[in-house]
């Protein structure tokens, strides 16, 4: 326990200085009773401690090899989910973490491999022809498949060729950063000299099996060649591998500017979806949607908000932020901005209950999520499925407010368990004997909000549809990290 | 009709001696392997004769099999593979060694099929908790393998944690005991064996007993590409009723199974199958086939335990394959990769 801030709420802020002083695996530690007491709670602050976390831990592990590296980043990873399995953005940072090392390791291994750069653009593609016009179709055949959590999507393999450096910077559409992409074949130029196949569909046909092969995971499986020949390597390498280390903590410290970034970047379509004398409804405290309908506002866009106050649980803070704004005791002093309605946006606080009544008036309804599930589906705070429901029924668009960073590649096999009940206190107050004795009262936190009662969402790439969520997922995150058990990694590499 | 002056192979005869032989083999599957023998029986030393002999084998099975959806699935596979990686002008691998790999490892293609059959039992198993009511309908192998994995999950013994049940939705036709008719008393009775309660239920009783079910699995023939699926008769039936009740819906499938079709209807799948048949005292009133070049039964027409329909996919709540849980909208894309 950081004994200099004792007198202090552990909290983010307080973790966050803590980490600068503290060892690795006191942070660990530290980072872990936090979630257990639920003291770091919600997506942002869970997020960000989790990448500071793992930005200490690459930025002081001594190892020098990719594979070792993703190993250690996994073991971190798995007791940080472990701790607090409903928090499912720190599963999502871990996971987005790997992806920019396997990335960097395979950027490395590609430059090690020297002379093919030039094939890069080519022909070991079965894409005859046009291999260069085809930024994203390439897809990777993993015969791994991890039991929990399993992704909707095959992986891109070439989907993230550029460092996650790229996004923050591009709030353009999401379109444009798909035309973007180049086809990196990094990986592919490892393959020389081996059949080519990574469609999918064909693996049955292949010519290597596709099981435990380099083929299946390439990423790993092209690493675990080279790296177990890594003497060779090192040849060149002493300063390579320090390389490696140093680009990893840069495409870390990238994922950590677009955390920071997500809600500005949200915010710049706000003059798309807000229109004037539009009717919005939205509910909670999200600082997201805040800043959303901030943007409008600020661009002399004259609306009307209808707020559910998401009694019992949130209350009190949508409260405060109706009529101070950002919240006086929040985290950071940029997180404090200016209410609402001294922009000259009436905004009408309303009882959740109010909801269906309303709903016939409403022009659109904004939500933001806890989490977003890899079908489309959300899990957001208790009260979005009533909104959800009321909209579908008044045929009222509902748009989702989400940075990329909440979106699970987990498949929810199981909605219910993703809802975490907390105190029942605030329903009925404990000192209220008798009727609790007599009641079994619950506090659902969350509700989960299915896929078809979203019409859109808007993340910091851009708006995309439910159906299109799988994409985004393949591209930011690994199939194979998907699953951080330890009985996986020794699967995949046990070859 | 095969040709016996030119090619005395009969793709058609080795397709059904395949299919009948080994009863794990899947159309697709059996498509495959009836082209491979094809390519061994007829020495073919260019790209271009070889594939101009395998599309002539693929229009000679398509036109000798009725129901031709399932198998061209596995012809186009096939197909796409040979161009792709024959045509490129520096193909690795060359053309001898393609050749012979593919003529050696026919087996080895149905192992890997077989072994995709397990791999979605495992993916499969998480959708089922317990407490649960499974509904399916009969006649898919891979289905069934889901269910017993799901039965023996957990524990060694064979009898599994978790505790669900199982209502089997009974063949339609009642025609006696076909294959698919065999196949689903075997799963029933594995199911029973390993002590999960099997229901069996005539399809008019699926509506009925809907509330009451948790989930419901069925097995396609072919994936078609906006994700909707062709199966067996009756399931866009189930789809449509588990929409109705609010019940999830999956397809559980093997990924070879992708054909690039798509369907407006059900009447656009471009098979001829008499489902609905007017008939007068006159006789049977016959509807001009349009595009179908067969007028009476016989040959195209499919009959019997083979009939399919089409589901949608907006009836489709995930389709289970070897790859993952893949969302319907994302089929398209896996077919895009394949062809282009």
């Amino acid at each position: 326990m950081p004994s200099s801030t004792v007198a202090q709420t552990p909290s983010l802020s307080t973790y966050l200085k803590s980490l600068k002083h503290n060892d690795i695996e006191t942070s660990i530690e530290l980072f872990i009773s936090l979630l257990k007491r639920r003291q770091i709670k919600n997506a942002r602050p869970c997020a960000i401690a989790t990448i500071n976390l793992l930005l200490r831990v690459v930025g002081e592990s001594r190892i020098r090899d990719a594979q070792q590296l993703i190993e250690r980043i996994r073991e971190v990873g798995r007791r940080l989910v472990a701790a607090q399995p409903r928090e499912m953005t720190v599963g999502n940072i871990v996971r987005r973490v790997l992806e920019a090392v396997r990335e960097v390791a395979e950027r490395d291994q590609d430059a090690a491999n020297g002379g093919d750069s030039g094939s890069i653009s080519m022909p070991s593609t079965p894409i005859s022809g046009e291999p260069q016009r085809r930024p994203d179709y390439r897809s990777r055949f993993s015969e791994f498949t991890p039991l929990q959590g399993i992704s909707t999507q095959p992986q891109d393999m070439y989907a993230r060729a550029q460092a996650p450096g790229e996004r923050p910077g591009t709030s353009s559409s999401f379109m444009d950063n798909v035309a973007q992409r180049p086809p990196m074949a990094s990986s592919v130029a490892s393959y020389a000299g081996q059949a080519p196949s990574t469609t999918s569909l064909f693996s049955i046909l292949q010519q290597h099996p596709p099981g435990r092969s380099p083929f299946a995971t390439p990423p790993t499986g092209t690493q675990s060649p080279a790296l177990k020949s890594s003497p060779t390597r090192s040849e060149e390498s002493g300063a390579d591998k320090f390389d490696m280390k140093a680009e990893a903590i840069n495409s870390i410290q990238d994922i950590q500017q677009e955390l920071d970034d997500v809600d500005n970047e949200i915010s710049e379509f706000a003059q798309d979806h807000i229109h004037n004398n539009e009717i919005i409804l939205t509910h909670t405290s999200s600082h997201t949607v805040q800043k959303f309908l901030m943007k409008a506002a600020s661009k002399k866009r004259k609306f009307t908000v209808f707020h559910a106050e998401a009694y019992p649980n949130n209350h009190l803070e949508t409260y405060a932020t109706i009529i101070n704004g950002g919240s006086a005791n929040s985290q950071d002093a940029d997180e404090r901005w200016k209410p609402l309605t001294s922009m000259g946006i009436t905004v009408i606080l309303i009882p959740d209950s109010a909801v269906f009544a309303i709903m016939s008036r409403i022009n659109k309804v904004l939500l933001a999520p806890h989490t977003v599930l890899a079908n489309g589906s959300i899990v957001a705070a208790a009260g979005a499925s009533t909104i959800a429901l009321a909209a579908k029924t008044h045929r009222v668009p509902v748009v989702v407010l989400s940075g990329v960073y909440k979106l699970s590649p987990v498949y929810p096999f199981d909605t219910d368990d993703l809802v975490e009940y907390g105190d029942p206190g605030k329903v009925v107050d404990f000192q209220d004997g008798e009727f609790m004795d007599g009641v079994d009262v619950v506090n659902p936190v969350y509700d989960h909000v299915d896929a078809e009662l979203i019409d859109l969402y808007v993340t910091n790439l851009g708006g995309c549809a439910p159906s299109y969520l799988y994409r985004i997922v393949a591209d930011h995150y690994r199939v194979e990290d998907i699953d951080l058990s330890a009985k996986a990694e020794a699967e995949v590499e046990g070859g | 009709m095969p040709s016996q002056t030119t090619t005395p192979y009969d793709i058609v005869a080795s397709y059904r001696r395949l299919l009948s032989e080994d009863p794990d083999l899947t159309q697709p599957v059996a498509a495959i392997e009836s082209l491979i023998l094809g390519l061994a029986n007829t020495p073919a030393t260019t790209v271009s004769e070889t594939l101009d002999l395998v599309s002539t084998l693929t229009a000679q099975l398509k036109a000798g099999i009725p129901n031709s959806i399932s198998l061209s699935a596995g012809t186009d596979l096939f197909q796409q593979y040979l161009i792709t990686n024959l045509q490129r002008p520096s193909a690795r691998g060359d053309f001898d060694q393609i050749r012979s790999h593919l003529v050696q490892n026919g087996r080895l293609f149905v192992e890997r099929a077989k072994a995709a059959r397990a791999d979605i039992a495992g993916y499969g198993r998480h959708f089922i908790r317990d407490g649960n009511t499974v509904l399916t309908n009969g006649g898919s192998r891979v289905v069934g393998a889901l269910l017993r994995n799901a039965a023996e999950s957990g524990n060694g013994r064979g009898r599994g944690t978790i505790r669900f049940r199982v209502i089997y939705v009974g063949s339609p036709s009642g025609c006696g005991k076909s294959a698919s008719d065999n196949e689903t008393a075997a799963n029933i009775a594995a199911l029973r064996e390993r002590d999960i309660p099997v229901a069996e239920i005539p399809p008019t009783a699926i509506a009925y007993c809907m509330d009451t079910v948790t989930s419901c699995f069925v097995g396609a023939e072919g994936v078609v590409e906006n994700g909707g699926i062709v199966s067996r008769l009756g399931t866009y039936q189930m789809a449509v009723l588990a929409k109705a009740a609010g019940k999830p819906f999956y397809v559980v499938s093997e990924s070879h199974k992708f054909v690039r079709l798509y369907p407006l209807g059900q009447r656009d799948l471009g098979i001829d199958q008499r489902v609905v048949e007017f008939k007068t005292g006159k006789g049977v009133v016959v509807e001009s086939a349009r595009g179908q070049t067969d007028g009476e039964g016989g040959d195209s027409l499919v009959v019997g335990e083979s009939k399919v329909d089409y589901t949608p996919p907006s009836f489709i709540n995930g389709i289970i394959t070897e790859v993952g849980v893949l969302l319907p909208s994302a089929v398209s894309e896996e077919l895009i990769k394949i062809w282009f």
